[in-house]
């Protein structure tokens, strides 16, 4: 019995108990890894800010189901700029979110001005910017396909796309396959591998950046292609840049069948040039003559500067004010009354003071209007085009919605004006989307963060400055003040 | 009421107490004395549960301190030292907050914190604010609260330190009306307080119990009983008359005490008779002769030592 | 269960009959009050996120100065014996002061309810977001107190106590911003022990099990230290 209350003793309060502590510290531990094991989680935000949708969490099942590594990086937002805050914040939340659903996303947040050598060494120049990358594969978003700034002034809100970005990435990752972007060939067109200032490298450099292969589709040299021409089956667009000559009957009859089939064609041209008769066939014409504008590229008189239409391939150019630089124009005229089957689209068009200049004004040397012989504009430079299968249309019925863009300039692809004009790599990136059916990288996924703001007057600010640093702290000390005293009264 | 048997506590090296045993009876008194350091307050600590002991064992009031610390806690009231009072308070906001600790009924609370302050003279100073007390109502509060549950054990470790001399008689009379009713435990400096209120006395020194037992026993314990003797031996050498007395075999010491001798002798023997027959046969007159037993001072004195004290 | 609830209200009429509280409430709403103010200013967001994380490192530094006094001044003035050799568990007397000054910072974030009215009556704050958020600092609190009381127990000197408790919660701060010294993959493990990741769903409006998990564990495992200590106060 004494031997047994002298244990018990020990037990509590001797060196024993020591161990005990550490056991239950420990304890603690195992219990804690369990719990971060076996989250469970609710978002109470209103805007559900925080749930992934169904439809990425699906992509970053899939994205692991390889087991292979997917690293998201991204890139801080210029410093010192209005949201900077806010983009940085909502970056590292997709980016925690990611991390928080997925053991084989690795994510990275780097801060754009202080490791410079990291975005140099990923290829990044932009602040902002996204990179996906998964082995060889990469996709790259840029700032403004994952921001949006909505509305102006008072009411301005920035809205976050992250989302959707990645969610487009990982789309892009999982389908693996390239797609492939025909350029046709044979007519004297621009060619992809020509590397001089009118040739197309780096529109092919730009798109294989993109996942597009640019391929020449050449139907009389092409040896696999023998007999009756046809576009092929994986063309997921075919690109037809300023045809010197016109093209046979055959090539005709393919290029309608495979508009018929839910194909998706550009089509681009320069004054002068022959028209595919498919052109014909969707009621757009050319009228002759070469576009100018009093707002034009100085020094060139028929360089008109573009103004954007309402088509989403325009959307952030349009907002970011990037300037698409075209060069010696051709009208783009759709009449007023279309079939049904056809949805026309603006994209882009000179402005209130542009005209179809047919008096030779190049010549003169002045770009001048001249009411008697020119045509007054507005004039649509580019368009786009949807034909809806059925209908009596030209796309079959059962088949997909056919794109078509129409485009009065081809030399806004050359790798000339690639590099002069600051939105025509991206306007030429968001034809090739568009073009493909990628534009749903352009859709919104679920819903954007947006900021809610506070609007706040300078008198506003003062006054919650004088309620929360003075009359608050103060009302709490006078509190006090005022029980001391009546303590000490007693 | 009360049974230490063999308690030993030791911080570390230390030993603070050592195989310490006695036993009180219900409704006692027992003094609790001893130098400082001596180990009174670590007993009473480990009496009332706020220490476990090393070894041996402790029933307060039928259950053991250590297995059954809660029922022991409920049935003693305890003035530690230094009464424990919260500054910021006020003496009747204290008083309730012990009632509540000590589990008093709702109902009985408001009662009970009452009676207890008229009974150690607080009456009228419920709110007063504790920190602005001065050391003999702070004392009060703290006795108050250990009556607070009307326990059947006090335990008062210096309950009188610090009092003025008519409050001391105030706390004096306070607790000479609690024995009986209570079994009390009462730690002191103060010698003749224990002499007042005391039957039973234990001694502790050096953590160790040096005597113990009833206030008599302790005394004669601590210093045996002597003699003080007075002869008229005309014409003799006083050192002739402490030789005579010192020849007798009832007797073991004799010093020259003032005019008279003091006597020792063995324990339960007594000299006097001895003596007073011894002067008749001699013709001397006897002016006393009689037995003196030290005070409780002299007792403590002669045990803890002049250096301790 | 009636012992908690009597220590609870002892220790918060020991708070509000001093002018402690007060000066605590004063001192910590003129912190949070900067934080807030700077956050609107700076960001012009009606939310509390850029207030939250300032706020609780604030918290970490004014919250032992709260606990510091419990066990510390009741070792100094005796209390501690009468608590102790009442018939009440020290646990009860631990959960008691827990909730005491738990009790003391839902005032003090109550008080911070006027940001919340600010926000509401300029713009259009987040409900839920707004809910979680005090949630995920209430148990932040709750961390701190019972880190504060766990360095309180430890000594009887108040001042040590409170600078103890400072250093004794400083590393949950530190830990999760120390990836120049560990490294990137460390950090990530270092994560787990830091504070302000777990605070961090909170402020987005989540509620994570794991989270409450980290606070509720580290709350328990700081109240169960400070019960130990105090055992062993007695037979050390």
């Amino acid at each position: 019995m004494a031997l047994s209350r002298q244990w018990r003793r020990r037990l509590a309060y001797g060196g024993n108990a020591t161990l005990v502590t550490g056991l239950v510290l420990a304890l603690l531990g195992v219990v804690y890894g369990v719990a971060d094991r076996n989250r469970a989680r609710w978002d109470l935000s209103s805007d559900s800010t925080n749930q992934l949708q169904p439809d990425t969490l699906k992509k970053l099942e899939l994205l692991a189901a390889d087991g292979q590594e997917v690293e998201v990086i991204a890139f801080s937002s210029q410093e010192g700029k209005a949201d900077t805050f806010f983009r940085d914040r909502a970056m590292k939340d997709l980016l925690a979110e990611l991390d928080y659903h997925s053991a084989t996303v690795k994510t990275r947040f780097v801060d754009f001005d202080r490791e410079r050598l990291t975005a140099e060494s990923l290829g990044v120049t932009e602040y902002g910017h996204l990179v996906v990358r998964r082995g060889e594969q990469r996709v790259d978003l840029k700032a403004r396909e994952i921001f949006r700034n909505q509305g102006t002034g008072a009411d301005r809100s920035l809205e976050f796309l992250g989302e959707s970005a990645f969610s487009r990435a990982a789309a892009q990752l999982l389908s693996n396959r390239r797609k492939v972007i025909y350029t046709l060939r044979g007519h004297g067109e621009l060619d992809p591998d020509e590397r001089g200032p009118g040739g197309l490298s780096e529109l092919k450099a730009l798109l294989d950046q993109e996942n597009y292969e640019l391929k020449p589709l050449d139907f009389f040299f092409d040896r696999e292609r023998a007999g009756a021409p046809s576009v092929p089956t994986d063309a997921a667009a075919l690109l037809i840049p300023r045809p010197k000559a016109p093209l046979t009957d055959a090539e005709e009859d393919a290029l309608i069948t495979y508009v018929a089939s839910g194909g998706a064609v550009g089509i681009f041209w320069d004054p002068g040039a022959p028209l595919p008769d498919l052109v014909e066939r969707l009621g757009v014409t050319s009228p002759e003559g070469v576009v100018m504008d009093k707002l034009r590229v100085f020094p060139y008189n028929d360089r008109p500067v573009p103004v954007y239409g309402g088509h989403s391939l325009v959307e952030d150019l349009r907002e970011e004010r990037i300037v698409t630089v075209v060069a010696h124009v051709a009208p783009v005229r759709v009449p007023e009354e279309l079939p049904g089957w056809i949805t026309p689209s603006t994209v882009l068009r000179t402005s209130r003071d542009g005209w179809i200049d047919r008096g030779g004004a190049l010549d003169k040397g002045a770009a001048v209007y001249e009411p008697d012989i020119d045509l007054i504009g507005p004039v649509d430079i580019a368009v786009a085009l949807e034909l809806t299968p059925g209908q009596g249309g030209l796309v079959n019925e059962g088949k997909r919605v056919s794109r078509v863009l129409l485009m009065g300039d081809a030399d806004a692809l050359s790798n000339v004006i690639m590099g002069e004009g600051p939105g025509n790599p991206s306007f030429a990136v968001n034809a090739a989307r568009w073009l493909t059916w990628d534009d749903a990288r352009l859709a919104v996924v679920g819903k954007p963060t947006r900021v809610r703001r506070l609007a706040l007057t300078d008198e506003d600010q003062g006054r919650i400055r004088w309620l929360v640093l003075g009359l608050l702290p103060a009302l709490s000390v006078l509190a006090g003040g005022a029980v001391w005293a009546n303590r000490r009264g007693q | 009421m009360i049974e230490v048997e063999h308690l030993t506590k030791r911080y570390g090296a230390f030993t603070a107490i050592e195989d310490v045993s006695f036993s009180v009876p219900k409704g006692h008194v027992l003094g609790f004395i001893g130098p400082n350091g001596a180990g009174k307050t670590t007993t009473m600590r480990v009496l009332t549960g706020f220490l476990p002991a090393t070894e041996g064992r402790a029933v307060v009031a039928g259950f053991d301190v250590f297995e059954d610390p809660v029922e022991v806690k409920r049935r003693v009231g305890y003035l530690p030292e230094t009464p424990p009072l919260y500054r910021e308070l006020t003496v009747g906001e204290y008083l309730r907050f012990c009632a509540e600790l000590r589990e008093l009924p709702r109902a009985d609370r408001l009662r009970r914190v009452g009676e207890v302050m008229e009974r150690v003279g607080l009456r009228g100073w419920e709110r007063r604010v504790l920190g602005t007390l001065s050391k003999g109502y702070r004392q009060r509060v703290g006795l108050a609260q250990a009556l607070l549950h009307n326990p059947p054990v006090l335990i008062l470790d210096e309950p009188t330190s610090g009092l003025d001399p008519a409050q001391n008689v105030g706390v004096r009379e306070l607790i000479a009306g609690l024995a009986g009713d209570h079994t009390i435990i009462l730690s002191t400096h103060i010698l003749p307080e224990v002499e007042a209120l005391c039957a039973q006395v234990v001694l502790i020194n050096k953590g160790k119990i040096a005597a113990a037992g009833t206030m008599e026993a302790v005394r004669a314990q601590a210093a045996p009983a002597y003699f003080r003797v007075s002869l008229d031996a005309p014409g003799v050498e006083p050192a002739a008359v402490a030789r005579a007395v010192g020849a007798l075999a009832e007797v073991k010491v004799v010093q020259p005490e003032g005019e008279g001798l003091r006597v020792e002798a063995e324990p339960g023997v007594d000299p006097r008779p001895a003596i007073a027959s011894m002067a008749v046969g001699r013709g001397w007159g006897v002016r006393g002769l009689e037995r003196t037993i030290p005070t409780l001072e002299e007792a403590f004195l002669s045990i803890v030592g002049r250096e301790g004290a | 269960m009636t012992a908690t609830f009597a220590i609870l209200k002892r220790e918060l009429l020991t708070y509000f009959v001093s002018p402690l509280a007060y000066v605590f409430l004063g001192v910590f709403l003129f912190l949070a009050g900067v934080f807030f103010y700077l956050g609107i200013a700076l960001t012009g967001e009606a939310s509390l996120r850029v207030m939250l994380g300032n706020v609780s490192i604030s918290l970490m530094f004014v919250l032992p100065m709260l606990t510091m006094r419990h066990f510390a001044e009741e070792q100094k003035t005796g209390t501690f014996e009468m608590l102790m050799t009442s018939p009440v568990s020290p646990v009860a007397i631990l959960v008691g002061k827990w909730l005491a000054s738990l009790t003391l910072c839902l005032v003090m974030l109550l008080g911070t309810g006027l940001f919340v009215a600010i926000l509401a009556y300029y713009g259009d704050p987040d409900w839920g977001v707004v809910a979680t958020s005090y949630l995920g600092l209430l148990l932040t609190c709750g961390v701190f107190c019972a880190g504060g009381l766990f360095a309180s127990s430890l000594t009887d000197d108040q001042v040590a106590a409170g600078m103890g408790g400072i250093v004794l919660l400083m590393p949950l701060w530190l830990v999760g911003s120390a990836s120049s010294l560990v490294g990137e993959e460390w950090q990530a493990r270092l994560d787990h022990l830091a504070l302000l990741p777990h605070l961090r769903s909170f402020t987005k409006g989540v509620i994570d099990t794991a989270d409450i998990a980290y606070f509720a564990l580290l709350t328990f495992g700081f109240l169960f230290l400070t019960f130990r200590t105090l055992e062993s106060r007695r037979w050390r």
